[in-house]
């Protein structure tokens, strides 16, 4: 009855989707039953095996395999209160700064979330911690719930993200490219955000108040002290994480285990019992150790020498013995870890569920050619690339206001992505667009994430329109440094190509 | 080797490997239940039921979860055997998509049991809990039931067929088994469907009563455990200064 070529088809299908998903419904199963409905019009009994070869081709994806890793070590993270001494740390460095909580408010956002991948938690955890803490300095209201909300999202930019695994595994970019090319327009955007905070903060003192003197001259040993054993091991985590996959050490994959290795570790060490001088004795000799083999990479790295994967092995050794030797005393429990495992577990069913829909749903849409008269509107419209670029851009943008990132990415990139072959846009610069954009996906109300996580945990006075006033100047940096990255493609693209010629 | 001998050769480990951890499955199942009971004396045989149905995807979807620490460490063998001993292992890319693998499918059925699977909700939310139960059930059996019969019955001729073959996977020179692997399909489904009706017995009693029944007690994300604690703080302290008000008033 239907055969091949029924774009009108395809558009019905899309147009109920889009409908459905307003219902409320799951919707991996949503995109799953219309899928087969449609499919099953279209070509009879083969949508069976098309629904479970592309089930099966989520099964054995061997891109999404990093998604429970990271996910996994983003839990570990977030379970082994490591936040509050973060932020202390980050707080005493920026003390002399204008603005300093506020900046380090947004460093400490940066890392932890950049490290966990999960923003609801860090905008609830800064929102108890570094909110008040703002709010008693005589902070602005709208200034501190800015940098907040601002904050908490940079961690599905800056990678190691999950955001690009997913955006990966839909568009067929490498992961690794795509890792490479977020790293300085993820530095960019908090960049920008510092720097609007502190121009702010000079422009206007009463915005953000100095400390007194009292707190902002510590001795620059405690300061260093408080860095070493706070900031620098989650630094060095995710350094290591990612260095290895952008210089092409490891997989995504198997960048993720270590990192979700190293995630343990590094919460058994942060909770070891160090009233005990063996342990307090380990970690200095580790330490020293450690120095001495980042000094031996260094070293390597500037005389281009190979560097020795028998060394590397060691000091891969040596942390993961520390760690167990560790373990005696620490306060990470067993039920942290139990929580973190359970955890990963739903979200990354989650996840995976929504791709065997929207992997079975893209096929049978690509059947029906559902693509075409959506091409074919497209090009009516005569645009330039550019100005398919902005359409595009601002589509994502309006989808950001309903939507969560997880939909935009797995379920309507598939619809943008055949024409960007059209149009000759990489997509790979397509991709870190698209990232940058989502960021105001959790701001713009109505469904702002990150604006409501806030006001659930905020003290009662804390008005949800002074929220959105304090977010919205940051979400005008993100479209600033989207124009910044459009204008100057080399900020995201130079580090790729510099990598992978 | 004679222990391969024992179990058939070293290519069928992904069979047990996916069998072992069944003992596990039925403690944990067990205690989840006992559990479940212990926190509800007062439920109705029909919410029993759902707690049975529920203590069994959770308990499927928990010891399979512990994948992710197995995936975590061998994975990580594999790195470090490669940078040490200059070996790669030839098991490791097997091991690591089926662990994968495992991990999501079999926790399928518990992340609907826990209804974390996402929802565009930006209209949903603001609808009465009797309104999202109808719109529920309605969407339960046009979408959910047809969408997953479809993936049993295509899993099952997919995954017998291999079993047939006694089909080995290609990705490496060792090939494991993989029908177990994609038997696997077959049982999430079958699953998935059994919680699919637990849903729409909670759906039904949700229409009935106007309130969602309560779900198993599990471990919940970090924002949703602290927004929750906030409100109740919030509450508690209008609470305390209603009464203190009220005594002023007295006074």
């Amino acid at each position: 009855m239907f055969g091949l070529g029924n774009p009108e088809l395809g558009v019905l299908m899309l147009a109920l989707f889009v409908l459905f998903i307003m219902f409320g419904f799951p919707i991996a199963f949503t995109l799953m039953a219309l899928g087969v409905f449609f499919g099953y019009f279209a070509m009879g009994d083969l949508i069976f095996s098309l629904l479970v070869q592309r089930s099966y081709s989520v099964m054995t994806n061997d891109v999404l395999i990093s998604i429970p890793l990271f996910v996994f070590m983003g839990y570990i993270v977030e379970r082994a209160n490591i936040l509050d001494r973060l932020f202390r740390s980050l707080q005493l460095a920026a003390g002399p700064v204008p603005a300093s909580l506020a900046l380090a408010t947004l460093a400490t956002c940066a890392i932890f979330a950049t490290a966990t991948g999960i923003v609801g938690a860090c905008v609830t955890l800064m929102g108890l911690l570094a909110f008040p803490a703002m709010l008693r300095a005589g902070y602005d209201v709208k200034i501190a719930a800015g940098v907040v909300c601002a904050g908490g999202c940079l961690g599905i930019l800056i990678p190691p993200s999950v955001m690009l695994i997913l955006y990966g595994a839909t568009a067929g970019v490498s992961v690794v490219k795509l890792y490479a090319g977020a790293f300085f327009p993820g530095i960019m955007l908090a960049g920008l955000y510092m720097l609007y905070t502190i121009i702010m903060a000079l422009l206007n003192p009463k915005l953000a108040p100095r400390l007194p003197l009292e707190e902002r001259n510590v001795p620059l040993s405690t300061v260093f002290w408080a860095l070493v054993t706070s900031f620098l091991p989650l630094a060095g985590l995710i350094g290591a994480a990612l260095g290895s996959i952008i210089f092409g050490l490891a997989t995504p994959s198997e960048a993720a285990a270590m990192g979700s290795l190293g995630a343990l570790l590094l919460a058994v060490g942060y909770g070891a019992d160090y009233t005990k001088r063996r342990n307090v004795l380990l970690v200095q000799v580790y330490g020293v150790l450690m120095i001495a083999f980042l000094a031996y990479v260094i070293v390597c790295g500037m005389t281009a020498l190979d560097v020795d994967h028998r060394i590397v092995g060691l000091a891969l050794f040596a942390t993961l013995a520390v760690g167990i030797l560790l373990i005696p005393g620490t306060s990470f429990r067993l039920f942290q870890l139990k929580e973190s495992v359970f955890l990963a577990a739903r979200t990354t069913a989650m996840v995976c569920w929504l791709f065997i829909g929207s992997f079975t749903f893209s096929a049978v849409f690509a059947y029906l050619g559902g693509h075409e008269p959506i091409e074919k509107f497209v090009l009516a419209m005569n645009l330039s690339p550019t100005g398919f670029m902005i359409l595009a851009q601002i589509i994502i943008f309006v989808l950001g206001w309903p939507l969560e990132w997880t939909e935009i990415i797995v379920i309507f990139m598939p619809i943008f992505l055949p024409l960007l072959k059209t149009f000759n846009i990489d997509p790979l610069f397509f991709g870190l667009l698209v990232a940058l954009n989502i960021q105001t996906s959790f701001l713009s109300p109505p469904v702002a994430m990150a604006p409501f996580y806030l006001k659930g945990v905020a003290p009662a006075w804390v008005n949800i329109n002074d929220i959105f006033r304090g977010v919205m100047p940051y979400m005008i940096i993100v479209i600033v440094s989207m124009i910044m990255l459009y204008t100057f493609p080399q900020i995201g693209l130079w580090l790729p190509n510099q990598l992978y010629r | 080797m004679d222990v391969f001998a024992f179990i058939g050769g070293p290519k069928e480990i992904p069979l047990y490997a996916f069998l072992a951890p069944i003992p596990i499955v039925i403690w944990v199942f067990g205690t989840e239940f006992k559990d479940a009971v212990r926190r509800t004396p007062n439920a109705s045989t029909g919410e029993r039921l759902l707690y049975l149905v529920d203590s069994l995807s959770t308990a499927v979807g928990k010891t399979y979860g512990w994948a992710i620490l197995i995936l975590t460490f061998t994975t990580s063998y594999e790195v470090f055997s490669r940078y040490m001993f200059g070996a790669p292992t030839d098991w490791a890319f097997d091991a690591s998509y089926m662990l994968y693998g495992a991990l999501f499918m079999l926790g399928g059925a518990y992340a609907l049991s826990r209804n974390s699977h996402v929802r565009g909700d930006f209209i949903y939310r603001a609808w009465s809990p009797r309104r999202q139960a109808m719109m529920d059930l309605v969407l339960y059996v046009l979408f959910f039931f047809p969408g997953m019969l479809a993936f049993v019955y295509a899993g099952f001729g997919f995954a017998e067929l291999s079993r047939r073959m006694n089909e080995h996977s290609s990705a490496s020179p060792n090939g494991p088994i993989v029908w177990p692997f994609k038997w696997m399909i077959v049982f999430v489904g079958v699953m998935m469907v059994i919680q699919g009706v637990v849903e729409v017995m909670r759906c039904i009693m949700c229409i009935r009563s106007g309130e969602w029944p309560q779900r198993l007690h599990d471990v919940e994300e970090l924002e949703k455990v602290m927004l929750e604690d906030a409100e109740k703080k919030k509450q508690a302290e209008m609470k305390a200064a209603e009464e203190s008000g009220l005594r002023r008033g007295d006074v």
